[in-house]
């Protein structure tokens, strides 16, 4: 079973996400993070196979959790979950090595589209 | 003094019923225009600010039993069910985030966007300019999102 990391200050935002993932065929073991820094600790530790995040929160933002990971050697698959998608934010998050943004709200499809060729 | 130019009545209301439609209720149909704003008896604020080249705010009010109902379909939780403070105040701000993060989008010039807040008292707008307005109704019960130059 895959294990992803969900990254987002939004309790409610993050079982939406997960909920969604259900939806979208992808039963995996869930790990939740209140914030990035929490993300980065939890990503560090554990290596899952993925990062879903949100690019706004509290103590360390979305964009900045990447960096943190890619300045420690971490390439582990990051994908943003974001309200925000606009070009310029998703310039930036390819820029920083995300495989992909997916702007809420987001549907199960949106989910499969940017998932199915990551784990093809 | 640069500022921020309305947005299209229609590009709101298609953000909001995309974020109804997605998120809250899973299916299209149940957020729709009014033709002017419903009178609010019990009002919660949720709201969030876009900072660039000029600064705005995004702000949706409804009564405190819709954000219930609001907070309960976003948990998926049954309808009888009661909402604590704590999700009430979550799921309320993660709306209005959403609703903010797509206008800011909108925008010529990018910038932040603030965290979401909400609060029962009207928030403070002093000086601020209102440039948006769009009556909605979801599922029957009146709710309104404006959009302010602060």
């Amino acid at each position: 079973m895959l294990r992803v990391v969900i990254a987002d200050d939004s309790r409610v935002m993050r079982q939406i996400v997960v909920r969604t993932l259900r939806q979208a065929g992808y039963e995996w073991d869930v790990t939740e993070a209140a914030d990035g820094a929490e993300a980065f600790a939890i990503a560090r530790a554990e290596q899952p196979d993925l990062v879903l995040s949100d690019w706004n929160m509290p103590n360390m933002t979305g964009i900045d959790l990447l960096r943190a990971l890619r300045a420690a050697g971490d390439d582990v698959p990051f994908g943003f979950v974001t309200s925000e998608g606009s070009p310029e934010m998703r310039e930036q998050a390819d820029a920083a090595g995300a495989l992909f943004l997916v702007a809420k709200p987001f549907t199960a499809e949106s989910f499969r589209d940017v998932i199915e060729p990551v784990l093809a | 003094m640069s500022t921020l130019a309305p947005f299209m009545t229609a590009q709101i209301e298609a953000i909001a019923e995309e974020v109804f439609a997605a998120m809250v209720d899973g299916e299209p149909g149940h957020l729709v225009p009014l033709p002017a704003p419903a009178e609010l008896t019990d009002p919660l604020y949720a709201w969030v600010d876009m900072h660039a080249d000029v600064s705005g705010r995004a702000l949706i009010a409804t009564d405190v039993t819709t954000a219930h109902a609001l907070a309960r379909a976003l948990l998926g939780m049954p309808d009888d069910e009661p909402v604590g403070e704590a999700d009430l105040v979550d799921a309320f701000g993660e709306v209005a985030n959403v609703v903010g993060g797509n206008l800011k989008a909108l925008l010529p010039v990018q910038g932040t966007l603030t965290l979401p807040r909400v609060g029962r008292p009207v928030p403070a707008l002093a000086g601020a300019t209102k440039v948006d307005e769009v009556a909605l109704s979801w599922r029957g019960l009146p709710l309104d999102i404006t959009v302010w130059q602060i």
